[in-house]
């Protein structure tokens, strides 16, 4: 067989590492979907393009490297927008592949012609558009070199039939690339210790980008050192253990009464790898009123961007930690500690179940029944809260959720990304109803390859954070927010192969989840919860972090 | 903050779909670009773009290292407040009777401008100035009847050599 653009682009994929690939062909992806019966990688068919949009991100969040998925020209290119989108706003590194017409019917609305880099643009890093056979290889490096260096991201590479289809000779070697690390500007790094090291009051701000810049064991580090209690965002959980005692919990809109408070009463924060989204800090001018802010990201973008910042560092988070860490001077701060413990005290003794009521209750039991490494992947509304609020996260890589883009229907998906990522590890979704049914076609791929994972449906039969608006913000006028009780979720998902049964969450679920821990392959748990099942504290619209309610 | 014109110059791969990047970054945080002109550079294979924005005084800052990010941007400069030469160029036509034809004539000579055409009831012509300049001479002829107005938006170059 002569060697053909489709083999370059394996032949280059498996140069930059990837085992696996996740995808949907139609006519235009033929010649690589034909050329993958002689590559190693594996490729997963899903059933939707989302899906396996979903799924490379997952993949890329559980395991750290790049995620890539597949899809057809117009359609199956369009259906994987909202996972681009969802990658890109969490910064996940990803390069998805879409086919693309014959390049000579270009620009004359062929069938299945869509301008995929112009619907793209604002939510990728960057794309390619491949104009010729010989510059596969170098499009794609550079496109896995932009999606896992600097703020990593979704890379797009858009390539034509004719292309895939052309013949070619062998192309040449990846260039090495010698990487030199430095920091830039040490003053800056000097600067924030010595302010860490004056202040009285201080807090870490721990985002996402911690993760990203594989810098938890550094953070870790710098809590020890510094004996400084920190709050994380949504993205952040996990970096530094949920247990460990300097944990405030996650700040913002849904995230714990203690973290909001303490941050507002702080006289110096430290960002690090957080964007300071008003998701996190509300009205933004009522945030940390007190304090000096430093901030560390790798994205000079980042910087400044929503809040003024007093002391910047634009760098790698890892390199700056580690010359951070040493010019700590640990001291005490005993009058700051002790406001601290009184408020957890009174705080938690005034949240039953953490807010999150028998919701709650029911996945501190599912995380009981499920081994330690155990990686969780909540959908988006309250079962997303829920979990958030209770999982304790023992590892950076445990907790997969879609923070920045709030996409209902990823956790399926991209727990299926994640358990093709990490092999070893149990995978357990958690899910509303109304997530549940908008990619509840991946059952199907779940079923076929015979993933063991295990997916709790909470069902309240509502759109339950959109009630819990209506409720308190609306007057309690319900509309459009049921969804009620008619569909046999058990039934479907037997249906697709996979054993289910239903609880009720006030009765015990303990046996059924027992059941669904011990299961060799996939199950599914439909749990029936109270539609008035909600989450407090909450921060109403127009409120400053420290207004949260606690109902109605 | 106080609303200001800039002036901002990018170097940039000269290649397809790089103006309509350039363009996102201002399109999706509200800012609208007031004069756009684009050419190739010495180097065929890098295209110099300046283009002039109003907004706040942080709008560079923000914007440059917005800028920055994209792949193809090679550098961006802000002209503005900078000592550099700015100057745009500008075609009127403009209707031409015998009450307005010895005045029109006459402040074109003093205005420095050029006639590039002129038929009995029509004159072009061209000036090349700074903005500030170049508005002025618009509003002084306006009253006399503009045909038709074109004009390149401005371009900038350093009074000094620079690094880089
Ligand atoms: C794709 C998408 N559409 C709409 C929304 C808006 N939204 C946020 S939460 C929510 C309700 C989710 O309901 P359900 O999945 O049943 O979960 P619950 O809140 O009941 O746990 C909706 C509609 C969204 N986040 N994503």
């Amino acid at each position: 067989m002569d060697t053909i653009g489709a083999d370059i682009v394996l032949k280059t994929l498996a140069e930059e590492g990837v085992d696996v690939i996740f995808g949907y062909p139609g006519a235009n992806t033929l010649p690589l979907n034909d050329r993958l019966a002689d590559s190693p990688i594996r490729h997963y068919l899903m059933r939707h393009e989302q899906a396996a949009a979903h799924a490379a991100d997952g993949y890329a969040r559980a395991t750290g490297k790049v995620g890539v998925c597949l899809s057809t020209s117009g359609p199956g290119a369009t259906n994987m927008v909202t996972g681009i989108a969802t990658a890109y706003m969490d910064s996940t590194p990803m390069v998805a592949i879409t086919a693309q017409v014959n390049s000579d019917l270009w620009g004359r609305d062929a069938f299945q012609e869509t301008d995929i880099i112009g619907i793209t643009m604002p939510i990728t890093k960057h794309s390619f558009m491949v104009r010729d056979v010989n510059q596969i290889a170098s499009s794609l490096r550079q496109a896995f070199q932009l999606a896992s260096t600097g703020r990593p991201g979704p890379v797009l590479v858009d390539i034509p039939k004719d292309i895939l289809s052309a013949r070619c000779g062998d192309q040449p070697k990846k260039a090495p690339t010698a990487a030199t690390k430095r920091i830039a500007n040490p003053e800056q790094i000097e600067r924030i210790a010595q302010a860490l090291n004056r202040s009285e009051r201080p807090v870490l701000i721990i985002g996402g980008g911690v993760k990203l810049g594989d810098a938890c064991v550094q953070m870790s580090e710098l809590v020890q050192r510094a004996q400084v209690p920190f709050v994380t965002t949504m993205m952040g959980i996990g970096s530094v253990s949920s247990a460990n005692g300097f944990n405030l919990g996650f700040i913002g809109t849904h995230g714990n009464e203690l973290a909001n408070r303490m941050i507002h009463q702080s006289d110096f924060i430290l960002a690090l790898g957080a964007r300071f989204t008003e998701r996190s800090t509300s009205v933004i001018s009522e945030f940390a009123p007190l304090a000096t802010v430093a901030q560390i990201d790798i994205d000079p973008t980042s910087i400044g961007k929503n809040i003024k910042v007093d002391l910047p560092f634009v760098g790698d988070i890892q390199e700056a930690l580690a010359a951070l860490i040493p010019l700590i001077v640990p001291r005490e701060r005993d009058a700051w500690l002790e406001r601290i413990r009184t408020d957890r005290q009174t705080l938690e003794e005034k949240l039953i179940d953490g807010g999150c009521g028998q919701a709650g209750t029911l996945i501190r039991k599912i995380q009981a029944a499920m081994p330690r490494e155990t990686i969780v992947v909540p959908d988006v509304g309250l079962n997303q809260i829920w979990t958030v609020r209770t999982w304790q996260s023992h590892s950076p890589r445990s907790l997969l959720t879609s923070g920045g883009m709030g996409t209902m229907g990823f956790s399926v998906p991209a727990a299926i990304g994640a358990r093709v990522g990490a092999p070893d590890r149990d995978v357990v979704v958690i899910c509303g109803d109304g997530g549940f049914y908008m990619n509840i076609q991946e059952l199907a791929t779940i079923s076929y390859y015979r993933l063991p994972i295990k997916i709790v449906v909470i069902n309240n039969g509502h759109l339950g954070m959109i009630r819990q608006m209506q409720d308190l913000f609306y007057d309690a006028r319900f509309t459009t927010s049921d969804l009620g009780d008619r569909v046999d979720l058990v039934a479907v998902a037997r249906g697709f192969g996979i054993p289910a049964e239903r609880v009720a969450v006030d009765e015990d679920p303990a046996e059924a989840i027992a059941r669904m821990g011990s299961a060799e392959g996939p199950y599914m748990v439909e749990a029936m919860v109270d539609p008035d099942n909600y989450v407090y504290p909450i921060i109403p619209p127009g409120a400053s972090n420290v207004e949260m309610i606690s109902g109605k | 903050m106080a609303i200001e014109e800039h002036i901002i110059s990018l170097l940039v791969n000269n290649q397809p779909g790089v103006l309509s990047r350039i363009a996102g970054v201002f399109s999706s945080r509200g800012y609208n670009i007031r004069s756009l002109c684009v050419a190739e550079t010495t180097n065929p294979e890098v295209s110099r773009i300046t283009l002039t924005s109003r907004a706040e005084s942080d709008f560079t800052e923000k914007i440059k290292k917005q800028l920055d990010k994209l792949v193809d941007v090679i550098s961006v400069t802000d002209f503005t407040g900078a000592p550099a030469v700015q100057r745009e160029l500008m075609l009127i036509s403009l209707r031409l009777t015998p009450e307005n034809r010895k005045e029109v004539l006459r402040a074109i000579d003093l205005f420095g401008c050029r006639v590039v055409a002129m038929s009995e009831e029509c004159l072009i012509m061209e000036i090349t100035a700074n903005k500030d300049k170049t508005a002025a001479i618009l509003k002084y002829f306006e009253p006399f009847g503009v045909v038709e107005m074109n004009r390149t938006g401005a371009i900038a170059v350093f009074r000094q050599a620079r690094e880089g």
